[in-house]
């Protein structure tokens, strides 16, 4: 950092300087007596050099709730949301998917939760009038190929799923081109991914919505049981990363998960995430729990959905957490258009 | 006075320079003028006047702090109860807590995720601005956000519903204090006494906490401190785990005080985590043993068969105890539909306290 935009004496500047001290976080985290001796500083001057990094780091003060709910432009991830494409399931999650934060999709396989997926890769393109970002996305494919002959079906009947939206605005939009695609088999490759390639297309604007479609393949393969205290620590980096992104560039992030069969346990009431009823819970564990914003369990069920919705299988979504949502579920259909919520369908 | 050089917070070069010179009471540097003593002690001027502004002020701080530090336990007995609560708006954790989140304290909350700890933070920092006639402490609140799950919208569904039940309450009383007070005690004005920082690592979470001696002087009215949640910025990217208990520790003392000084509430949450025992493995706490000192309350939220508890399991004046709870659309209440053996732990509510059922209208 350059030391010389700091509100100290010249005289402490120098002698940072000459301490050969790099970076703010070293002022911050060494201890005091530390700095007194690299620096050669008294008590008094290292408190206030501390104080005076501190400032410069934190430039932004703190801003009102208030200021926050009047300026709507200013403060975007606490107005905006990503929508899902569908009325009934962005009433469902009040609004759509938040733009700051992690996002996971747990279900089973084959409860829909690639559908969902495609669906936002799609939604994010729309302008912000319709609910999207008006920017493509990335989609990190870790298990399977990416099921691009799905994808190019959902782009066909676009127009049928977005009645709301005028079908100047959809022909304009060339769904296809901004969807970026990636295939990683294990963790580092995922990590490089992260860290390297997905912040070059954020940075060119090119996409606002990353997809990891499963994170639960990689590590699950990869580290055995005993390994579990390596395996946390490993999501628990790539959790930060992720919503470091997310937070920087206000994109959401949308990891999907396998579930993992519920084993009774002698202590079971302990380890218990709200999922009593539950046969099966998101894989991963408590560690990678601690890393979402919102977590939404989707499965299907043995029924089918009405004739007037076409009649596919009826399927459950359910918000097992969010700040801003309380544990409730609703129904939805994935059929040739793409996943539909089912309105006035109430659960008996 | 007959106090040593080397005890003085002086950088270690002088020190080392006026100790070899022949300086090693505090009363053979006072007789000195900055220019005789720069000459002397063979140092620059600059840091000769330094040197005696640090030996004055030292020594008159040092016999004032000693004033202030002398107390009766009777004093701080009625120091103590003339400080008030925030109320939880659940009674019976309010009622295990004696009487709510206490003023100048640290309250850990400690949880799975989606248990209820954000949303008690959220709870906390529109409780903390009741009006005093209502029993509440009129205060602001600064909330500072690691895990962006803020959510500005589920913050107004919490404050609205206090303002209605404050409205509730002035129009069964028909009180003029009531009435005045309820005319301050809007939305907007909710909001707009809610301080909002969002740092995104444990650095930025530093240098926060550094500024906020500052801020909070310049706004006095600051009650309640959140920090939701200590956990997620120390729980990644520390290779050196020695480094992170360190700055833990400090961080720690550095919240004590600012409790105390500036007599507030201080309310941090933490994440749970696995520890794997010999024999069978059970969630605890997040950031090891040594943070567990750090909190004067520890409060551990967990869910059990589809009930959501919170135990009491720290804290210097109370005893340990389980009571249920429910998260309802208009934020952190009693629980709903509490089983019976779960009943029989709430002792006899407090007659001072309304009965909240009248919310939900």
């Amino acid at each position: 950092m350059d030391w010389d935009q700091l509100e100290v004496s010249p005289r402490i500047i120098a002698a940072v300087k000459k301490a050969n001290i790099k970076s703010a976080g070293n002022i911050l985290t060494l201890s005091v007596p530390e700095l007194q001796k690299l620096a050669n500083l008294s008590v008094a001057d290292v408190h206030h050099l501390q104080r005076a990094v501190s400032a410069v780091l934190r430039k932004n003060l703190g801003v009102t709730a208030l200021q926050i709910y009047s300026e709507k432009a200013k403060f975007p991830a606490q107005h905006q949301k990503l929508s899902l494409g569908c009325k009934v399931l962005d009433n469902f999650l009040r609004g759509g998917i938040p733009l700051v934060g992690i996002t996971e999709i747990a279900g089973e396989s084959s409860a829909g939760k690639t559908q969902i997926g495609l669906q936002l890769c799609l939604c994010v393109q729309y302008p912000v009038e319709y609910g999207g970002l008006a920017s493509g996305a990335v989609y990190i494919c870790t298990e399977d190929a990416f099921p691009s002959k799905r994808l190019q079906q959902l782009i066909k009947s676009q127009h049928k799923l977005r009645s709301d939206v005028p079908t100047e605005v959809i022909k304009n939009i060339r769904f296809g081109d901004s969807i970026f695609v990636e295939h990683t088999a294990d963790v580092d490759t995922l990590t490089e991914c992260i860290t390297k390639k997905v912040p070059v297309l954020l940075l060119r604007g090119s996409i606002r919505l990353v997809i990891i479609d499963s994170i639960a393949a990689l590590f699950r393969c990869e580290f055995a049981a005993k390994d579990a205290a390596i395996k946390a620590k490993h999501l628990q980096t790539l959790g930060a990363k992720l919503h470091s992104m997310s937070s920087r560039f206000l994109t959401p992030v949308l990891c999907i998960n396998q579930v993992t069969d519920r084993v009774r346990e002698m202590n079971s009431e302990q380890i218990d995430l709200g999922l009593q009823d539950k046969k099966v819970v998101p894989a991963l564990g408590i560690s990678w729990s601690n890393q979402l914003l919102m977590r939404v369990m989707v499965a299907r069920t043995q029924h089918i959905a009405p004739a007037e919705h076409a009649g596919g299988i009826l399927r459950t979504m359910e918000v097992v957490f969010a700040p801003h949502i309380p544990q409730s579920s609703c129904y939805y259909t994935v059929d040739l258009e793409g996943v539909k919520g089912l309105d006035d369908y109430t659960q008996s | 006075m007959q106090r040593d050089v080397g005890s003085f917070p002086l950088a270690p070069a002088l020190r080392v320079k006026l100790i070899a010179t022949g300086f090693r009471t505090v009363e053979t540097i006072l007789e000195f003028s900055a220019v005789e003593l720069s000459k002397e002690a063979g140092i620059s001027n600059e840091e000769a006047l330094e040197v005696l502004q640090i030996v004055k002020g030292e020594a008159q701080s040092s016999s004032s702090c000693q004033i202030i530090q002398k107390h009766t336990a009777f004093d701080l007995l009625g120091q103590e109860q003339s400080q008030g609560f925030v109320i939880t708006f659940c009674s019976a954790l309010d009622e295990i807590l004696g009487g709510g989140i206490p003023v100048a304290k640290i309250t850990e909350i400690c949880g799975v995720p989606g248990v209820g700890k954000t949303q008690l933070c959220m709870q906390l920092a529109v409780d903390v601005q009741i009006p005093e006639c209502f029993g509440g402490v009129a205060g602001e609140t600064v909330f500072i956000d690691t895990e962006c799950s803020f959510r500005l919208e589920r913050l107004m569904d919490i404050a609205n519903a206090c303002v209605q039940h404050c409205n509730l309450i002035a129009q069964g009383h028909q009180d003029k204090d009531h009435i005045k007070a309820m005319q301050t005690f809007t939305l907007n004005e909710i909001l707009s006494q809610i301080y909002y920082f969002s740092c995104h690592d444990y650095i930025e979470l530093l240098a926060q906490i550094n500024l906020l001696p500052d801020f909070l002087s310049s706004h006095p009215k600051v009650k309640l401190v959140v920090i939701d949640s200590i956990a997620f910025p120390f729980r990644h990217s520390f290779e050196d785990l020695s480094l992170r208990t360190r700055l833990l520790n400090g961080f720690g003392q550095q919240l004590i005080s600012l409790a105390h000084n500036c007599n507030l509430a201080v309310v941090l949450t933490n994440q749970m985590t696995t520890k794997i025992g010999p024999s069978d493995s059970k969630l605890v706490p997040a950031l090891g043993e040594s943070w567990g000192h750090a909190s004067t309350i520890r409060l551990i939220l967990h869910w059990k068969s589809k009930q959501r508890f919170v135990t009491l399991c720290k804290s210097p004046s109370q005893k340990k105890a389980t009571v249920p709870y429910g998260i309802t659309s208009q934020g952190f209440r009693d629980a709903e539909i509490a089983e019976p053996e779960a009943n029989a732990l709430i002792p006899a509510s407090n007659p001072r306290k309304r009965p909240r059922v009248d919310d939900d209208v």
